[in-house]
């Protein structure tokens, strides 16, 4: 019939359009970053230091800022996250563990925006009060809350991962007479361990895309960072400060570095994910 | 395995629990706390009498109603602009496609998926002002500019929602239009997309609450702090999110500052909110599937 | 009894205040007109635009008039695209750039560009020297200038802001700024990093100065209205609005409107000294 070729077609340009839109951003930031790219200057501008009157636009300083905060994200989640859904799913009371997951669930609706700002005005003072030094503005700040914005994506995950696991293996080590928390460690674990580097792969690219909170309250100084409680500069909050600053000059140019940069990391983990993750599953 | 260990483990997951629910209290608990003197009709309509504003026959300048309206129109535009393309796409790929084809579309969706919202707004900036010096002068940051970033950015929701949706009907359901005669197309718009409407619906309202979260997209291009109601598609607007971002660092005075605790509650309320209808959309449909 | 007189005075000024602006009658070029103008660039700028915006959308619902910041450098190149109708910039735009967009310049203040503390901060006094040196980065205790045993924490402007090319020019005479420097994205940000930072260091325009933080004497002289009028204190700038050309229409009136009487006064009341 005619009408269904022609709803073919127009499902099918759909879906390619759809399919182009990565391509496209992809054409046109190496498009408008090519003469630096050309010139031969990128591993400058990838390791070196931002001193734009000196006209130096590396961005080391941010790459080593957005994988400090970024890794310290990690490091804070994906321990707390693997508790919550042991919790979810074995060692917590069904009511309890229910109730959990249903906050969870809805805390994966708190924007960013929201958890940056309660950041400036509730974690920084306080970290700068604990740890005595610097202003507040620091990795662990941006850390924390970063982390606060990635696990609930992360508990969802595992919990999703640890429930795939067929009941007959629980039941059986139930019938050996394991606690649930033996069948967690020697049956679900084991058996989930693709969907939980899933997890973390999914979590490192979240948080590496994150914009807003570390644009509030990283501090965005334009030194390589040394502790965590320096200030640092990720990729994401450059780019926001120097567009809002500028346009059309070379300080700008290395932007498209700095977004290919980020492109090329989200990537790779979108790679890394398709490979480990059986099922497709969906993440918010 | 030694019971200590067992111990351990348990009060670990007894432990991160808490502090995972602990943190999120004392954000919510303390947005609340000092947003609450803020709560009243004059946080989103200033010192302009309600009525006049929603007549439109006065400006509202010190509340957070011109916020409002851009953020819902540039939601309504994004997505407007981005479901035909989004849920045509995911009937293509769950319908369609297969083997190669479909293991090369939705690693693209994927890879779309994973674009940080910033790259997606530095491209969105960089192309108007191409087609601004080469094409015409008219084009500039503007609300039409964010709402097709936006839609960018929302297309994967779409795409997966609408995927998921479909391809999780039991196959008992795929079977019966075509046993009666029923044409690929017809089953799929009479019988497949009406089944899995919750499903889809659910990708569509999380795209709406993505939509209207985001910051670092409409920072770059086209969002100002002070623009009044948006006048046109082709104009600048103000938006809740970046209200809030504004006002975390430049606010004047203590009363501004409570506006922009109030405009994160209300922000929270609402993208919690629209997540939540999301959610229970997909349980919908899934627990309509499994009772039949 | 103190707080009825305050209320009551204030409600008087209020009344006044607005009765003049009904009656100055500045605001009539707008009647009957519609359009949208678009103002972006410096941050000092803003609140006295904002102000002036505000009376004019108050006067005429139908006029839409949108101000965005990003500093003076991003007002300059706006306006010279053709972005925006008014590019507003703390820093004169130099012959160059003058040149290259065709700028008409409309000076309507003189500023100051003041370094300021936190209010708690006893430290309230620095030569040119020991600035030179907490920002290059080599002075970086407070102790050493009399104040509490904590590292100074340096905030400072991006590339584009016209408040920092004024700082470092003329206060920092061109001396480095360290890289461990906290960025503030505006005069509005910088001034509430210091108001919330209790070992902060930094510097925003005279305008914006209010209670949240405290300014600090450089070189025996104040940064007040009075000292940056008689040219006492050396730190001091002419706010800019630049427009493409001559400007036309509703642009020019929103320019107009600046400069009157009206203009002045709101010139005033957010810290500024109005220039003809």
């Amino acid at each position: 019939m005619p009408s269904e070729r022609w709803m073919h077609g127009a499902l099918a340009a759909a879906a390619f359009l759809s399919a182009t839109a990565a391509v496209t951003i992809f054409i046109i930031m190496a498009a408008l970053g090519w003469p630096i790219l050309r010139d031969g200057h990128l591993l400058q501008v990838l390791t070196g230091p931002w001193l734009p009157l000196r006209h130096q636009y590396g961005i080391g300083a941010m790459i080593l800022g957005t994988l400090w905060v970024a890794g310290l994200a990690l490091g804070l989640a994906v321990p707390i996250s693997l508790g919550c859904a042991a919790f979810i799913q074995t060692t917590g009371p069904r009511g309890l563990g229910g109730l959990l997951k249903h906050l969870v669930q809805l805390m994966t609706g708190i924007p960013t925006v929201v958890y940056g700002f309660v950041g400036i005005f509730l974690l920084v003072p306080l970290v700068r009060d604990v740890f005595g030094r610097g202003s507040g503005l620091s990795i662990l700040a941006a850390g924390v809350m970063l982390g606060l914005l990635i696990a609930p994506t992360l508990i969802l995950f595992f919990v999703e991962g640890l429930a795939a696991v067929p009941r007959a293996h629980r039941l059986a080590v139930s019938a050996l007479g394991g606690t649930p928390v033996q069948q967690l460690v020697y049956v679900l674990l084991p058996q989930a361990w693709r969907a939980i580097l899933a997890g973390l792969v999914l979590g490192f690219g979240r948080a590496v895309g994150d914009t807003m909170i570390a644009l509030m309250i990283a501090g965005n100084s334009v030194a390589p960072p040394a502790s965590i409680l320096d200030p640092a500069r990720t990729l994401t909050a450059h780019i926001a400060l120097i567009v809002a600053a500028d346009f059309d000059s070379p300080e700008f140019r290395t932007l498209f570095v700095c977004g290919l940069t980020l492109y090329a990391l989200t990537s790779l983990g979108v790679v890394a994910m398709r490979r480990l993750a059986t099922k497709h599953l969906e993440a918010p | 395995m030694r019971a200590a260990a067992q111990r351990a483990i348990t009060a670990w997951s007894w432990i991160s629990s808490l502090l995972l629910v602990g943190a999120v209290a004392a954000v919510i608990g303390f947005l609340l706390v000092k947003s609450l003197p803020a709560l009243n009709p004059r946080l989103i309509f200033g010192s302009t009498p309600v009525l006049e504003a929603l007549l439109l026959r006065a400006p509202v300048l010190d509340g957070l109603w011109p916020a409002m309206a851009g953020t819902c129109f540039l939601v309504v535009t994004a997505v407007g602009l981005a479901l035909p393309l989004g849920i045509g796409a995911g009937i293509y790929v769950a319908e369609y496609s297969r083997g190669r084809l479909k293991q090369g579309l939705t690693l693209l969706f994927d890879l779309l998926a994973g674009i940080p919202s910033i790259v997606v707004g530095l491209f969105g900036f960089s192309l108007t002002v191409f087609l601004h010096h080469h094409l015409s002068p008219r084009i500039y940051p503007s609300l039409l500019v964010s709402a097709l970033a936006l839609a960018f950015l929302v297309l994967p929701y779409l795409i997966r929602g609408t995927q998921a949706a479909l391809e999780n009907l039991p196959a008992r359901i795929r079977v019966i239009a075509p046993a009666l005669g029923a044409t690929k197309m017809q089953n799929i718009f009479r019988v497949l997309v009406p089944q899995a409407l919750d499903g889809i619906l659910s990708g569509v309202i999380l795209a709406i609450g993505r939509c209207a979260e985001d910051t670092a997209v409409i920072m770059l291009t086209g969002a100002v702090a002070s623009a009044g109601l948006p006048k046109s598609l082709l104009g600048s607007f103000e938006a809740l999110p970046f209200y809030i971002y504004y006002i975390s660092s430049q606010y004047m005075n203590p009363k501004e500052l409570r506006q922009g605790y109030g405009a994160a509650l209300i922000l929270l309320i609402v993208c919690a909110a629209l997540f939540a209808v999301s959610l229970l959309l997909k349980n919908l449909l899934a627990q309509r599937l499994r009772v039949r | 009894m103190k707080m009825k007189w305050t209320c009551i005075g204030a409600m008087a000024l209020w009344l006044v205040g607005g009765a003049a602006m009904a009656l100055a009658g500045d605001l009539d070029p707008f009647k009957g007109e519609a359009g949208a103008v678009k103002i972006s660039g410096g941050t000092a700028h803003i609140p006295v635009m904002k102000a002036a915006a505000d009376a004019v959308m108050r006067a005429n619902p139908k006029i839409q008039i949108s101000i965005a910041g990003g500093g003076s450098g991003v007002g300059i190149k706006q306006v010279g695209e053709g972005l925006v109708d008014i590019g507003n910039s703390g820093r004169k735009p130099t012959d160059e750039e003058v040149q290259k967009y065709g700028l008409v310049l409309h000076q309507w203040a003189i500023d100051g560009v003041a370094v300021v503390v936190h209010p708690q901060n006893p430290v309230k006094a620095l030569t040119s020297a020991q600035l030179k040196e907490i920002y290059a980065g080599r002075l970086s205790h407070w102790k050493a200038l009399g104040g509490p045993d904590k590292a100074i924490n340096i905030y400072t402007r991006d590339e584009a802001s016209g408040t920092r090319e004024v700082f470092w020019e003329k206060a920092l005479a061109k001396g480095e700024i360290g890289t461990k420097a906290l960025f503030a994205a505006s005069n509005g940000a910088m001034k509430t990093a210091v108001a919330q930072d209790p070992y902060a260091i930094g510097y925003v325009s005279v305008g914006h100065i209010d209670a949240g933080v405290a300014p600090v004497a450089l070189d025996g002289v104040a940064p007040t209205l009075e000292t940056v009028k008689a040219g006492t204190y050396k730190v001091s700038r002419g706010l800019y609005s630049s427009t493409k050309g001559a400007p036309q229409g509703l642009t020019r009136k929103f320019i107009d409107f600046i400069f009157s009487a009206q203009g002045r006064e709101m010139i005033v009341q957010q810290g500024f000294i109005p220039v003809q």
